[in-house]
């Protein structure tokens, strides 16, 4: 009866897995031990009732998945960076999160830099588009120096370069 | 309701629930986690971090907008069964 109900957990919406999963077979191991011992009818009827309702709960949360826009109430995954694996305290894992913070494993000074010469490529782009030519030679000279520094701080790091050049 | 106490897992809530309804009321695990699932979202409850805490048994706590909201749903029944009782009163008169 047990591997059916994880079986059906499966078929929940991948946010409501990753949220409830583990809760909810301890919640049915736990109430499952308690029918045993009141025998065997009693536990075959509670095991029905939870798969029943787990197939019910399942439709529920897919149609409130597929029917609520997820700005508005949330219903995206977790972000498994910001996830704080269990027995791991609060300060040593945001900590370590905020030192690297990152999404591939660069240093924050490093990414920092790589998005601002980013954004700054991106401000140039849009100032030709516009024929502010001032504004872009400005944003051109303040790229040059951004990605200089970038380089200096890949070197730091021993970092690999993935951002193209400027033709 | 079964919150307003002290903060509870899944299993724990599902015993309270049970206790407080004299027995009446047995819920299954899939409608206990769908209800907490909105209460999340709606803000009501929040994940109760302790030091111990696995993921198996994440306890659940009341917010502050939760305890308001629950304040608001037992002053409508105490105001429903008010009225009740003065209309059972009036026609026995």
């Amino acid at each position: 009866m047990r591997r059916a109900y994880e079986i059906l957990l499966r078929l929940y919406p991948r946010d409501f897995r990753a949220l409830f999963t583990a809760e909810m077979l301890t919640a049915f191991d736990g109430s499952g031990m308690e029918h045993r011992v009141k025998g065997r009818a009693r536990y075959f009827r509670f095991a029905l009732k939870e798969l029943i309702s787990v197939v019910m709960g399942v439709a529920a949360e897919w149609m409130a998945k597929l029917t609520t826009d997820s700005s508005l109430r949330g219903r995206s995954l977790p972000d498994r960076v910001m996830m704080r694996p269990p027995g791991v305290s609060w300060e040593a894992h945001y900590g370590r999160a905020a030192l690297q913070g990152t999404k591939n494993g660069l240093p924050s000074e490093v990414m920092q830099a790589q998005r601002r010469t980013e954004l700054l490529v991106e401000r140039m782009v849009h100032a030709i588009a516009h024929h502010d030519f001032e504004g872009a030679r400005t944003y051109s000279y303040e790229e040059r120096k951004a990605r200089a520094k970038l380089q200096l701080l890949r070197e730091k790091h021993k970092c690999s370069s993935d951002i193209s050049q400027p033709a | 309701m079964s919150l307003a106490e002290k903060p509870r897992h899944g299993y724990a809530l599902l015993k309270d629930i049970e206790a407080l309804s004299n027995g009446r009321v047995q819920m299954s695990t899939g409608t206990l986690y769908g209800a907490l699932r909105r209460l999340l979202e709606d803000m009501w409850i929040e994940r109760f971090e302790q030091e111990d805490t696995s993921r198996e048994k994440q306890a659940y706590k009341l917010t502050t907008a939760g305890r308001r909201q629950l304040q608001l749903e037992l002053d409508r029944m105490r105001h429903l069964t008010r009225t009740g009782t003065a209309r059972l009163r009036a026609r026995e008169a």
